[in-house]
């Protein structure tokens, strides 16, 4: 999924910097790879959300 | 001085430039050459660095509109939830200890921590020093070091996402909690799919422990249906009382052999000295449970010497001496309440290894070894029993062990274990460790030597038993309601029936 969101990364970085006129999808490719770091940072830590120390 | 938009977007470019050669470019340099792969966490934090870039990119190309300047903000504090996420599995780890390579001095996810503050550090400078009569909209030529910085960031990502799909794979494939060194051969490549998408979320995790209630023990208390088979019974022989009224329910109870006297403590910090007669309160106190240790509820006394020593739930304690002299304006600090003549000595925590995560509910002073002796109580993520020995000299955990079953002893059935008795009173006599636990009422018998249990006895009668004490060769069960239940001492002539007779116990 990492290499997925890379893609992702990838497509929006190259719309910026060639086709900028598409910032509405350039940016909707940011946010869909924002809420895809989230929700594999979740998966990795679903057991326990809160850092693991005493708090 | 301020900044201009134009002035502002070349910093930009060159903010995106150092974040994209240093932290991301460099951690696909040290992925590819040198082997270092990222553990799902570590990809998450990275993404988020590039993320930051890509949004600087943005702003290079249209400008420092709010939905940009709002998400790196976003990204900046969830990074740094993530890296502060990641790091507590390894900060309390002991010097040199970690999880993969170490740069100046610190992990690398210590340094996604730093970074993520550094750029919301960093934007709120920008957007202090930006002046926005000059802020243009709409695309705009990103300059020389614009374009630089975006070609740079289109190379790295490339890197990254090479790097990414030979350690993790294509979708569904992700990152791993424990991933392996980077290889280019395929046919080592380690690809893993998620074991429970929607499996149990926690907030807490290991942390969620439920705080036992000192004085009442929730569960089965009938000695027959307990993890042992086939106990003998100890009978009660006498019952006393704790005589004046505590500030609250009993939580445990010490005898000096030497005075006579007993140690009562209270679940509302009461403390006090009785006389032996457990009928005049000699000294008595009320802890300050906030300042500046955490106190919660009082579980365990004992006596060491001229010193009295009370143990907490949560592992902390406090010394405490009768003392003439006491002076109650220094000792304010410390009392609530107090009747004078005591002085707190010292008050601090003790640390445990394979106790730790879980509560107690006694302590108990072994006088040959000179130490402290404290018994965990199970909980549903940790339910077994670990006995935890600290020396007097410096309170610093000597020993721990989880008691093995003697000859003689069964378990009911194979899946049952001492890990579910919840041992609330505890007392050394030689190289005896008795414990008595609320749960299935039964008196444990350990051997300190060969760390185990030697025997064990049904007393049945107890009602939510918190203490236990020893006078002479008698055995004193407290209870929260400050009723004493005076067994002898098995041993001592003791009395016990084995579970197929009738009648009576044995005299």
């Amino acid at each position: 999924m990492e290499f997925l969101n890379f893609l992702i990364i990838l497509g929006a970085a190259w719309l910026v910097f060639r086709r900028p006129e598409r910032e509405g999808l350039a940016f909707g490719l940011l946010v869909a790879s924002v809420v895809l770091t989230a929700v594999l940072f979740f998966l990795g830590t679903r057991g326990s959300l809160l850092p693991g120390v005493n708090l | 001085m301020a900044l201009s938009d134009a002035r502002l977007r070349t910093v930009l470019a060159w903010i995106v430039v150092v974040l994209t050669a240093g932290p991301v470019g460099g951690a696909v340099w040290l992925g590819i050459f040198h082997g270092e792969s990222p553990c799902i966490l570590c990809w998450a934090q990275r993404t988020s660095m590039v993320l930051i870039a890509l949004t600087g990119l943005f702003v290079l190309r249209y400008g420092p509109r709010p939905r940009y300047l709002g998400m790196v903000v976003l990204l900046g504090a969830g990074g740094l939830y993530m890296a502060l996420r990641h790091s507590a599995l390894h900060l309390a780890r002991d010097v040199g200890q970690g999880f993969a390579a170490i740069f100046f001095g610190a992990h690398t996810y210590i340094w996604s921590f730093f970074i993520h503050w550094v750029v919301l550090l960093v934007l709120g400078i920008l957007l202090l020093l930006l002046r926005e009569d000059t802020v243009q909209r709409g695309p705009r030529d990103p300059g020389r070091v614009g374009r630089f910085a975006m070609v740079l960031f289109l190379v790295v990502v490339v890197g990254n996402a090479l790097q990414a799909f030979m350690t993790t794979g294509p979708p569904p494939f992700m990152g791993q909690g424990d991933p392996v060194r980077f290889s280019w051969n395929p046919r080592q490549w380690v690809w893993m799919k998620p074991a429970r998408i929607f499996g149990p979320v926690s907030l807490r995790g290991a942390w969620d422990i439920p705080r036992p209630d000192p004085a009442i023990v929730d569960g089965e208390t009938d000695p027959a249906l307990g993890p042992l088979a086939n106990l003998p019974s100890l009978r009660v022989t006498g019952w006393e009382r704790v005589g004046p009224a505590l500030n609250g329910r009993l939580t445990d109870l010490a005898h000096d052999p030497e005075t006579g006297r007993f140690l009562a403590v209270t679940d509302r910090h009461g403390i006090y000295l009785l006389d032996a007669t457990l009928t005049q309160v000699e000294h008595s106190v009320v802890l300050d449970p906030y300042f500046a240790v955490n106190l919660s509820p009082p579980v365990g006394a004992a006596f060491l010497g001229d010193t009295l020593a009370v143990g907490t739930r949560n592992k902390s304690y406090v010394l405490l001496r009768p003392d003439p002299a006491a002076d109650e304006d220094l000792e304010w600090r410390h009392f609530l309440e107090t009747s004078g003549g005591v002085r707190e000595l010292r008050r601090s925590r003790f640390a445990t290894v394979r106790a730790r995560q879980m509560y107690v509910l006694s302590l108990a002073y072994d006088a040959a070894a000179d130490e402290l002796l404290m018994v965990s109580v199970p909980s549903p993520r940790h339910r077994r029993m670990v006995v935890s020995s600290f020396d007097r000299r410096d309170l610093i955990l000597s020993s721990e062990f989880l008691p093995r079953l003697g000859s003689g002893l069964d378990f009911a059935s194979p899946e049952r274990s001492l890990g579910e008795y919840v041992v609330t009173g505890a007392v050394v006599v030689g190289r005896t460790l008795y414990a008595v636990s609320a749960a299935y009422s039964t008196l444990l018998a350990m051997d300190l030597d060969s760390r185990t249990v030697t025997a064990a006895y049904a007393i049945p009668g107890l009602e939510n038993p918190v203490g236990l004490a020893v006078r002479d060769g008698e055995l004193l069960v407290a209870q929260a309601d400050g009723r004493i239940a005076v067994v002898a001492r098995p041993g001592e002539g003791s009395s016990f029936a084995l579970p197929d007779q009738e009648g009576p116990a044995l005299d």
